[in-house]
């Protein structure tokens, strides 16, 4: 069982190794399950540890992220990142600073797609939202404040 | 029953906006009942991916802190004729599915 184990731990480690050496995006091989320790994640480090490996982020002005200053109702609170000006972006990530758990969501994207996500999220209360984009291995970020005045949680 | 999903989306040079709108609670499994002092069960569409003539372009995780009725817009390269496809899946593993083609 011990050896079974290794061999699967192995096999699935330099699979992702050759997909990272190659620059390959292969989305059902590295996000087959869903993130569920980056979801549980308390704070924006280890969200971003558990998604990336990594929570070092250059800020970037190449990351438009729009969302409103202040936000009436933050159950509904949209956000708009658009890092079509950067070559090559594999993923992108939102997280709200001051939430229970700050990963948001994650968009793993392919060659036919553009760095361009926009949605809507719940915010408990007045916090930064935050943008992580990760292309040619790098993670770049921009935030923003966001007031809310009525909160998301509450209901 | 599956989950229902609305999609919308047009190629202006090569790049298509795919804009979709969709029917769920999105309960976090974090909101308190007040009467019962419990918890409301989680119940939150966690998977996401686009296909753009069956090649998955996007891949997304979401959690319960996405708005209840999503609203989600990518962007694709994609022109007319290009079959863009969502399929979803939530955490109790409803899932849903929808197709549109480009104009």
């Amino acid at each position: 069982m011990k050896r079974r184990t290794l061999l699967k731990n192995t096999l699935a480690g330099s699979a992702a190794v050759v997909a990272a050496n190659a620059g390959l995006l292969v989305p059902s091989v590295v996000l087959a399950d869903w993130n569920k320790k980056a979801f549980a994640a308390k704070s924006l480090e280890d969200a971003l540890t558990d998604t990336y490996g990594t929570s070092t982020a250059t800020e970037s002005g190449d990351i438009k992220l729009k969302a409103p200053a202040i936000a009436e109702n933050g159950a509904v609170t949209p956000v708009t990142v658009d890092a079509s000006a950067i070559d090559g972006v594999e993923s992108i990530a939102i997280l709200a600073s001051k939430n229970p758990m700050p990963l948001v969501c994650e968009y793993a994207f392919g060659a036919g797609a553009l760095g361009y996500v926009s949605t809507r999220i719940k915010m408990g209360e007045t916090m930064n939202v935050m943008a992580v984009v990760k292309a040619g291995g790098k993670l770049f970020k921009a935030q923003q404040e966001v007031k809310v005045t009525i909160g998301g949680c509450g209901g | 029953m599956s989950i229902n999903i609305r999609m919308r989306g047009k190629s202006q040079g090569g790049v298509a906006e795919i804009k979709a709108l969709i029917k769920h609670p999105m309960e976090s499994g974090v909101r308190m009942d007040k009467k019962t002092g419990k918890p409301y069960p989680a119940k939150f569409i966690n998977m996401v991916e686009v296909l753009v003539n069956g090649t998955k372009q996007v891949d997304a995780q979401w959690s319960g802190a996405v708005s209840a009725n999503p609203y989600m817009a990518v962007q694709l390269k994609a022109n007319a004729g290009d079959k863009i496809t969502i399929n979803l899946t939530d955490n109790t593993g409803e899932t849903g599915t929808e197709t549109l083609v480009i104009k």
